[in-house]
């Protein structure tokens, strides 16, 4: 699998405005300004409030395999924007788009999915 | 001669004060409106990137500051926050912002019910005889709300609030809050809108009152979901107890 970085010129203001990550911790430790699509296989999700888990089997040059934990909007935002419960599962193999974290470690804040059959939840294929 | 006098002027101040309590009944009535119905952001007629803040800042006394400050030296740039613990926003940033989600408004003659998405936050404002005295009552985040028509408006009135630093409206637990809701000017499709004048009064942190004006547009497409913020805690917890005993856990 791997690693594709894209940087944005703008904020991801569409997304920040829908977004309640501020209102529940700090958005400091994401960097939303750079973000990147990841691709990968899903080993586990969960989609609650106030975040969705996403568990995804990574591969990349620098780190090798190995199992990296995400989280993201909340199930009511990304229900909101098209998000059906059937969409993936484990198994799957996903891309995603994500602010990465600030201190360069694994992980990350989802902004947008890409399902198996293409369909996309935000903006995964070209920057929000 | 005496009594017949006290029996005509008795009879007639009784007619008078029905008739005028029925046309008062009859006027409120008529005019009150029905705010029931789930709500959203308002965005106006700019589409759905388009987003309408309640403008103004509150004018924080040195105290308000102090404290805001110490609260931010604590908690800024971590996962620390009221809303991280599933903790609702209390007044009044459960009515100005509430995270952006939408809200529920269940309307009934005695009590209105303001569900707000995010922490699946309650507000109950009382009208007529199911208001209280706010005395009787411990404070909370939200505080006590009783309410009242004015023609085709509803003047809430609440008091009994927290003292609250993790509020984006920090304010002491001195604040009183008045807010005149009523029906908007439709958007260009019909929709409805429904606005709401607040005005918070703080003796002690605020140097003048707030005053501003939140709007939201109905949702006609959507409803209101639910909103289970402290279960994936509760599942990590349990997650751990399972692991511990070298079991499997089945609950998702």
């Amino acid at each position: 699998m791997k690693i594709l970085f894209t940087t944005l010129t703008t904020l991801m203001l569409a997304t920040l405005a829908t977004a309640p990550a501020s209102a529940h911790h700090s958005a400091a430790q994401f960097d939303f300004r750079n973000t990147v699509v990841v691709e990968g296989k899903v080993m586990e999700t969960r989609f609650a409030n106030p975040h969705l888990k996403l568990i995804m089997e990574v591969t990349d040059t620098a780190r090798g395999t190995r199992n990296i934990e995400f989280e993201g909007h909340s199930r009511n935002n990304m229900l909101r924007q098209g998000l059906q419960p059937d969409m993936f599962k484990v198994g799957d193999n996903i891309a995603i788009r994500i602010a990465p974290m600030t201190n360069g470690e694994d992980g990350g804040y989802v902004t947008a999915i890409r399902t198996p059959d293409g369909t996309e939840i935000g903006q995964v294929t070209s920057a929000d | 001669m005496l009594k017949i006098k006290i029996l005509k002027r008795s009879v007639a101040g009784f007619l008078t004060l029905t008739a005028f309590a029925a046309t008062q009944v009859f006027a409120q009535g008529a005019a009150q409106p029905d705010f029931s119905g789930a709500w959203t952001t308002y965005r106006g007629n700019g589409g759905a990137g388009a987003f309408t803040a309640p403008a103004g800042e509150p004018k924080l006394t040195p105290t308000a500051l102090a404290a805001r400050k110490e609260f931010q030296s604590l908690t800024e740039g971590t996962n620390y926050g009221a809303g991280n613990a599933c903790v609702g926003s209390g007044m009044p940033s459960s009515m100005l912002g509430s995270g952006g989600y939408p809200m529920e408004i269940l309307q009934r003659p005695d009590q209105l019910f303001v569900i707000y998405e995010a922490h699946t936050e309650i507000r109950r404002i009382y009208l007529g005889e199911e208001a209280g005295d706010p005395a009787n009552f411990f404070p909370e985040r939200n505080g006590y709300s009783t309410a009242h028509w004015e023609g085709d408006r509803l003047i809430v009135e609440t008091s009994r609030l927290k003292t609250q630093v993790d509020s984006r409206y920090p304010h002491s637990n001195e604040t009183t809050i008045r807010e005149e809701y009523y029906f908007d000017k439709p958007l260009e499709d019909g929709t409805k809108v429904l606005a709401a004048d607040m005005t918070m009064t703080d003796p002690l942190w605020l140097e003048e009152p707030f005053t501003t004006t939140k709007r939201w547009q109905a949702m006609a497409d959507y409803h209101v979901l639910s909103y289970e913020c402290s279960e994936p805690k509760w599942l990590d917890e349990m997650e751990g107890l399972y692991k511990a005993a070298g079991l499997k856990m089945v609950q998702e």
